[in-house]
């Protein structure tokens, strides 16, 4: 047992030589490390940023209103920002108030069975209690306003009109869900890799304070 | 109480996670370490099984997702439904209004994000508290969202509070004491803190539609000796006091910077007062150490009831050795200071004569100074001679209109706090040991808990055949109520509030809701008054819906000149106005100056009493935290050390080591302090702040009722205070009581921040040698 333990803190103790390294060597990244293949990835898809490609098969949360994602940002092309308006002015990005909702479908498609639920719901003067898909721990501070800047609104290669593209990053192929679903692990490891890989800020107080 | 929330505090998203679902989440780490804990470890053991799970925290390392982060639809996030413009989730709003947490009413601002108040700072536009805020006030977060918080109306039936609905509790008021009750007039009290502004007013027209005057204010904390001195000397109950202006500031006993008057206001004076080039001077003369004393350049500990003596001691150095002029004086007032010589003087106060002489010299020579006389020097017999003496003071120095400014009018006079003191306590006591009431409603207030044992409170309040309690928390006195009818937080209310003392600009400060009552079962103080009076006198107030609907309406009938710009006197509700004062706050209300109308009279400062049964005098001292006992139920400010010995969630009794040497008192020794009323146990905590012949009890503690941080912690030193009183103002003599130590063989080893004594030889805190600073500093 105690011969078990020695080895593997062998091996990942060299391993942790060289992170330790990386860590400490204030923003010289001149020797190959453990993180060094991401920045040796070709650039992907997405201009102007390396992704942290992490595919998580999240479970489909039953949420009040089946909310079809698919036909608002997918076929109807509404823009993320139109309903998730928060996003660019806020850490959280909000679920739409419920007076947005109705704007539209205080006219639009009201005899389907979800926007009458959805009218009983405003009627009644409540919001839909909608459950949260993604989640992170209460000491982890995120915000989506300084994401937004940095890949969309200061990103010379994108515009607004894309920003279903940037919401991708982390949320995953929602215009083609109906409710959304968790498609990325949203682990500390999946952020810290595309900080690491775009220049993202490495300090454990940036995020955890 | 629709129209309540009108001012738009938009209300919604809540994060709720089920308790089950918590509890699921848990049990998968938790039952782990529940089976491990189980069987017994040894270090090898527990080494082992740390390198192994050790390393697959290795190899997961970053990546592995927490129980926490991976949870998917468990939270509920519901949206705004109809949110303001402004109102963006994530981001706090800043809203404005007033503190409760003592009678000081300061300003405040709280941040209210997704319709939750979540932090409380001071208002930066209050000319009182100019933004900043005390422990007390920031722990007004707390006495808002208390887990013991009572939510329902309470009646008693059988002996018990049981549960009733606001209908059954509104009905059996207006049995007792409606319109078509058969109370008798004058049977009826109000028995409330410190009440002002509309609520003031509101609670007077009760009083008037009972037909009767009894209004019993009580503040076990209060300046009542201090005010009438300065309203028989100066003519004004509550002149200006400059700090900020004076080079010397001698203090007897005022701990201006912790409890008396108002503590933020002053704090601000005393930064501006320390950091002139010549930096302010500050002496202290107190029995047992202050914030203020632990503050102070000088520290003397004066022997109790003799601070009036020191006052007259020091204008005699003044007089006969520093040949300051005092022809303006009376023959009566010179007749009494020459019987006060340094030998004389010391004699009486303890305190050595070339310490006098030193007072004396800086007195002489840092002109203007301030005197002032605080709590200990009040609460004897003597006070008001004592403080008289300290006046006397300002008036031989010419202070008066220098460092003691007469200040403006208030213009709304029947906004002013109906204030009170500990005379309207025994007032009561008296009253309604006599059976004077029928029916008595107490607000913000706890006599059970404020009133000696000799004053037999509880007694006397079963005697009273109705008793309605208007309270936030089940305290002593709401315990023995026959109804209990639970308000809001001040958090979650409308009112206007008129600080008793003002700050530089004189202001009406406005009280709104910062966020929708967490519990449905609370009702307003302000929508209840009003109900009150409508019950008894239907008519004159029956169009006012609600109390916010009265607050607007008074409101508009202040004079537009008052309103600032845009004001007009003629114009009905404005809106816009109404919206900039509960932005700022407050409303600034400029009164014509005021000028003095002095009097200077001969103090009988008749000073300490031996008494050799009972040698030592009991202080039970008012801290900036539990205050008078109210907050003693909110745990940070338990957890909060005290400012003096750094003791936490516990009781203690200051004494001073010479004393402790005498008794063969270690410590951390339980001691017993008897008095003739009685007797309490506190552990020792010796040290040198303390006059030997005193032992210091803070007051605070002691709860039978309070709450589950407050209920059966410490002691309440006021249980055994004496039946004494201030001969003038029948103020409570609160330090006079006369006590007995001795030891019970017993020790406890109490909680403390720090828990040192001693800086281990590091230089923490630079340090000098009083005899060094005197040598160095030039002093004799």
């Amino acid at each position: 047992m105690v011969l078990a333990v020695i080895v593997v803190f062998a091996v990942f103790g060299a391993a942790g030589t060289s992170f330790a390294d990386e860590i400490m060597s204030t923003g010289k990244k001149s020797e190959p490390s453990a993180w060094s293949k991401w920045l040796e990835r070709p650039p992907g898809p997405f201009p102007g940023v390396i992704l942290p490609d992490e595919p998580y098969d999240g479970k489909v949360v039953e949420q009040p209103i089946d909310f079809p994602h698919d036909v608002h940002a997918g076929a109807n092309q509404i823009n993320c920002l139109y309903c998730h308006t928060y996003a660019r002015r806020s850490a959280v990005a909000g679920i739409p108030p419920t007076s947005k909702c109705m704007g539209c479908h205080n006219i639009i498609a009201t005899d389907r069975p979800r926007i009458k639920k959805l009218t009983e719901y405003w009627e009644k003067g409540e919001s839909p209690p909608w459950k949260k898909v993604h989640d992170l721990p209460d000491y982890v501070r995120f915000t989506h306003e300084l994401h937004l800047k940095r890949f969309l609104f200061d990103n010379p290669e994108m515009s607004v009109e894309r920003s279903d593209e940037v919401c991708a990053l982390c949320h995953g192929e929602v215009k083609k869900m109906t409710v959304a679903r968790k498609q990325k692990t949203l682990t500390m490891g999946f952020c810290t890799r595309c900080h690491e890989a775009n220049d993202g800020p490495f300090d454990c107080m940036e995020c955890h304070k | 109480m629709k129209q309540t929330m009108g001012h738009s505090i938009a209300w919604n998203v809540i994060s709720r996670i089920p308790s089950e679902d918590l509890k699921d989440r848990a049990s998968g780490a938790h039952n782990e370490w529940r089976e491990m804990s189980k069987k017994k470890f040894d270090r090898r053991e527990f080494l082992k099984a740390m390198g192994v799970s050790g390393v697959a925290v290795t190899v997961a390392g970053c990546d592995m997702p927490s129980f926490i982060a991976s949870q998917e639809g468990v939270e509920e996030v519901v949206s705004y439904l109809s949110p303001e413009e402004f109102v963006i989730p994530g981001v706090g709003v800043w809203y404005a209004s007033v503190c409760m947490q003592c009678p000081a009413g300061c300003g405040v601002r709280g941040r209210i994000r997704e319709g939750r108040l979540l932090k409380l700072e001071g208002n930066p536009e209050s000319s009182l508290n100019a933004g900043k805020l005390c422990q007390m006030g920031q722990a007004g977060l707390q006495n808002h969202y208390d887990p013991d918080r009572v939510t329902t109306p309470l009646a008693r039936k059988g002996g018990k509070l049981a549960e009733v609905t606001w209908e059954q509790a509104l009905t059996m008021i207006e049995e007792k004491t409606g319109a078509g009750s058969s109370i008798p007039k004058n049977r009826f009290a109000w028995f409330t803190g410190t009440v002002s502004g509309h609520q003031g007013v509101l609670m007077k027209s009760h009083l008037e539609a009972m037909g009767s005057t009894a209004h019993f204010v009580h503040e076990t904390i209060n300046n009542q000796v201090w005010r009438t001195v300065s309203k028989d000397m100066l003519g004004l109950e509550t002149p200006r006091l400059r700090f900020d202006k004076a080079k010397l500031v001698l203090s007897f006993g005022a701990d201006f910077l912790g409890t008396w008057m108002s503590p933020i206001h002053f704090s601000g004076q005393y930064a501006r007062f320390r950091s002139t080039p010549d930096r302010g001077m500050l002496i202290q003369a107190e029995p047992s150490m202050t914030l203020t004393g632990a503050n102070a350049d000088m520290w003397l500990a004066v022997r109790p009831e003799t601070e009036g003596a020191m006052a007259l001691g020091i204008a005699n150095i003044l007089i006969k050795k520093e040949k300051v002029d005092a022809s303006a004086l009376p023959e009566s007032v010179l007749d009494a200071i020459d019987g006060y010589d340094v030998t004389t003087t010391s004699r009486i106060t303890g305190i050595a004569g070339d310490r006098l002489i030193r007072i004396v010299r800086h007195l002489k020579d840092l002109s203007p100074s301030l005197i002032v006389a605080g709590a200990s020097a009040c609460g004897h017999v003597n006070g008001y001679q004592s403080a008289a003496a300290a006046m006397l003071l300002n008036f031989l120095l010419g202070n008066i209109g220098k460092t003691i400014e007469p200040g403006e009018n208030f213009s709304f006079p029947q906004l002013r706090p109906a204030e009170g003191g500990t005379r309207d306590l025994a007032r009561f006591a008296k009253a309604a040991g006599e059976q004077q009431f029928d029916a008595v409603f107490f607000y913000g207030a706890n006599p059970l808990f404020a009133a000696p044992a000799h004053m037999n409170m509880a007694e006397k309040l079963d005697a009273i055949p109705f008793k309605a309690a208007f309270s936030q928390f089940m305290d002593e006195t709401t315990a023995r109520a026959d109804l209990v009818l639970p308000v809001a937080s001040p958090m979650e209310d409308w009112g206007t509030h008129v600080p008793a003392y003002q700050g530089d600009r004189n202001a009406i400060v406005f009280q709104q809701p910062l966020m929708e009552p967490l519990y449905p079962g609370v009702r307003g103080l302000g929508d209840l008054l009003l109900g009150l009076v409508k019950m008894r006198n239907p008519g004159p107030l029956d169009d006012f819906e609600d109390y916010y609907a009265y607050l607007q309406n008074a409101f508009a009938a202040i004079p537009g000149a008052l309103k600032g710009e845009g004001g007009d006197e003629d114009a009905p509700f404005d809106k816009n106005l109404w919206n900039r004062v509960l932005q700022n706050g407050h409303l600034e209300v400029p009164g014509a100056k005021r000028s003095f109308d002095t009097k200077v009279f001969a103090p009988d400062v008749a000073g300490h009493r031996e008494n050799a049964d009972y040698p030592y005098y009991l202080a039970p001292t008012p801290r900036a935290g539990f205050y008078d006992g109210r907050h003693a139920n909110l745990s940070w400010l338990q957890e909060a050390p005290d400012q003096i010995t750094k003791i936490v969630w516990n009781s203690w009794a200051e004494i001073n080591p010479s004393t402790a040497a005498k008794l063969g008192v270690e410590q951390g020794d339980i001691v017993k302090i008897t008095a003739a009323g009685g007797s309490i146990e506190a552990t020792a905590y010796l040290h040198k702040g303390v006059h030997p012949d005193v032992v210091v009890v803070p007051m605070g503690q002691g709860h039978e009722e309070y709450g589950r941080y407050a209920t059966g912690i410490g002691v309440n030193p006021l249980k055994i205070l004496d039946p004494l009183s201030d001969g003038k103002t029948g103020e409570m003599a609160l330090y006079g009581t006369r006590v007995k130590l001795a030891r019970t063989g017993r020790s406890k080893k109490l909680v403390k921040a720090g828990d040192a004594e001693t800086q281990h030889g590091r230089k923490i805190v630079a340090t000098i040698t009083a005899d060094h600073l005197r040598r160095t500093e030039g002093e004799s």
